[in-house]
């Protein structure tokens, strides 16, 4: 049994809510505790927000992953006060909230530097736009839209999907030729319709973000669905984002969390709207942060790239949280039976 | 046949101690019995409680929603199936490895056994990608047979039933050999002596002889291999392209996801019982393997 599990168990078993107890409440905060997905955008924090948050304030932070909303359930429900921040992605963000398991935050407290408006909740600071985006093997024909990136015939290849209908469905309806701004509500039936009859083609159902640039450069599949920063930069793959999802990570605080800790983590937040802190978070995770002036801080060939940009944002559209929080449930049963069926 | 309780000893000889009384063995029992407690059947009550919860109250609910969904029961079925697969190919390849293994002189038999070991030092996650290195289309097997002319096109080895059994059998494979090994070393050689020097074939030799002294051994290793199985997350999700619905894998959703925990303590319970009904089968075996000295 690996570290990450063992952690996890021991969350679940609610043990480390007494061993987790770092200090007591009433002295100095000397330590934070982060929650994040890990990887490459755990160090990219660590250099571009941890590092300036521990050499102004003296507290250390230490992160672990993964940050899977049931983890944070499990936090909350056996009240839990070890950790202070969580990364979650814009579907969670919403079950999180609905599910009162974090704190509304005090912006006054956080006194950000100027950001995109809808990075700002009440609930959560947005940090990175990532998309769900088109992807293929360079020497392949490339497709302009998902009618295309699912027509066998004409793109020939083997594809890989996520393994998750809310990127899933909107792209077989976008297929089917349902316009962008009239996506929600989802047509449940005739998505599932479409992808009965493209299921033939896609081999791979994929669980992680590192899979598909890997299946491509593998010669496993020769169209895969994709995270927008995992395919940027790759050698032997191209991607584009016309029809692509557009998606925020909030970090959120945890509702159990010790008050000086979160107060100390506002300051913490604080960096997270710093520009210059963002552009070396792209160095090491190209994804956009939420500062309008990052863009003059990195080369224009970057800022081409940007999930944000004007040209790029236009062609995207953004995920109806508030749907999939009523409808996710039903849609996963529909998920899971459409799955026995492959 | 004399069965005698010269050859079974260790078990024929085990029943006096218990009379000694478990007060003196507690302090020795006791810490593990605390963990188990804490630990294990804790928690597992605590998940029987929450599937008889809803909205605060207690209800059956979440079990009605169960049957009235049958993609929980398919997807149940589902792991059995490959479960049952799994478990047969590990069953014929480690008796027929662990049958060779006996077989040889000590020195190599210490090796091979190494060898069989060896793989418990690699991380289930490590083995199952490397599976992607071997058999993928681009993989080591694919292009040594497209090379050679063999195919035209790769053979589809991964992401599907095939690649789950062959990531899974791998995995389990030790834990069947080194019980198995371990009863067919002991089996008295004075038998099947006895038996050839009778007239019997060296076929009637291992299926009369050989073949039921170690079936004891052989169905407590192929119940261990089939309740892992049962459970098994990491190489579903990896090798079978999301195409092979496991319960660990559902419930990773509906714990992680979703996270209606109501819902998969439902779906755990249902799991356990199935299980539980599979060890008592099992038990019902066992007695009838071991004979009359049970």
């Amino acid at each position: 049994m690996d570290r990450r599990k063992f952690s996890q168990m021991v969350a679940l078993t609610g043990a480390a809510g007494l061993m987790g107890r770092s200090m007591p409440a009433r002295s100095q905060v000397r330590q934070i505790r982060i929650v994040n997905s890990g990887g490459a955008s755990a160090d990219a924090a660590a250099a571009a927000y941890g590092k300036p948050f521990t050499s102004k304030t003296g507290i250390q932070v230490v992160t672990e992953g993964p940050n899977l909303l049931g983890k944070l359930r499990a936090l909350v429900e056996t009240g839990n006060s070890s950790t202070t921040l969580f990364v979650l992605g814009a579907m969670a963000f919403e079950q999180a909230k609905s599910l009162n398991l974090i704190r509304k935050l005090d912006w006054q407290k956080i006194d950000p530097m100027p950001m995109f408006p809808e990075t700002r909740n009440d609930y959560g600071l947005g940090f990175i736009f990532y998309s769900t985006l088109m992807a293929w093997r360079k020497g392949q024909r490339a497709p302009n839209d998902w009618a295309q990136f699912f027509n066998s015939q004409d793109f020939p290849g083997k594809r890989a999907l996520p393994d998750n209908p809310i990127y899933v469905l909107p792209a077989a309806l976008l297929a089917a030729g349902v316009p962008m701004e009239k996506l929600y509500p989802l047509d449940v039936d005739l998505a599932f319709q479409k992808l009965s009859v493209f299921k033939k083609d896609v081999s791979i159902w994929w669980k992680s973000g590192v899979q598909p640039p890997q299946l491509l450069r593998d010669n496993e599949v020769q169209y895969a669905m994709a995270w927008s920063g995992r395919v940027n930069g790759q050698e032997g793959v191209e991607y584009s984002f016309n029809q692509a999802s557009l998606d925020i990570s909030f970090m959120v605080v945890v509702r159990t969390a010790v008050d000086a800790e979160v107060d100390a983590a506002y300051k913490y937040l604080h960096e997270m709207t710093v520009a210059e802190n963002q552009a070396i978070y792209y160095g090491i995770d190209p994804y956009p942060g939420n500062s309008p002036s990052l863009e003059k801080l990195l080369p224009p060939e970057a800022v081409k790239k940007f999930e944000t940009a004007a040209n790029n944002k236009s062609v995207q559209y953004y995920h109806d949280a508030k749907w999939w929080y009523t409808q996710g449930d039903a849609v996963e049963r529909r998920w899971q039976q459409f799955k026995l069926s492959l | 046949m004399d069965r005698g309780a010269s050859t079974l000893g260790p078990r024929a000889a085990g029943t006096q101690p218990r009379s000694r009384g478990w007060k003196a063995a507690l302090p020795f029992v006791g810490p593990l019995l605390v963990l188990v407690v804490l630990g294990f059947n804790g928690p597992i009550l605590l998940i029987v409680n929450y599937s008889f919860s809803a909205a605060g109250t207690y209800s059956f609910v979440n079990y009605q929603e169960l049957a009235a969904t049958p993609v929980f029961l398919r997807v149940i079925g589902n792991t059995f199936r490959i479960t049952v697969l799994t478990t047969f190919v590990v069953a014929v390849l480690g008796y027929i490895l662990a049958y060779w293994i006996t077989s040889l002189s000590e020195r190599t038999r210490n090796i091979v056994l190494a060898l069989v070991v060896v793989t418990f030092w690699v991380s289930v996650l490590v083995r199952t990608y490397a599976w992607i290195v071997v058999l993928g289309n681009a993989g080591l097997v694919n292009r040594t047979l497209l090379w050679a002319g063999a195919i035209d096109a790769p053979i589809a080895f991964l992401y599907n039933d095939l690649g789950v059994i062959i990531g899974m059998a791998n995995i389990q494979m030790p834990l069947l050999i080194l019980p198995l090994y371990a009863a067919m070393i002991k089996v008295d050689q004075r038998h099947l002596q006895a038996a050839a020097s009778l007239g019997a074939s060296e076929r009637t030799i291992f299926w009369r002889v050989f073949f039921p002294q170690t079936i004891p051994a052989l169905a407590s290793s192929v119940m261990l291999v089939v309740i892992l199985c049962l459970g098994f997350y990491v190489t579903p999700a990896i090798l079978g392209g999301g195409r092979v619905p496991m319960v660990a894998n559902m419930l990773d959703t509906y714990i992680n996801s979703i996270p209606r925990w109501e819902l998969a303590s439902a779906v755990s319970i249902v799991l356990l019982l199935f299980t539980l009904a599979l060890f008592m089968i099992y038990r019902r075996l066992d007695k009838w393997a071991s004979g009359e000295e049970a």
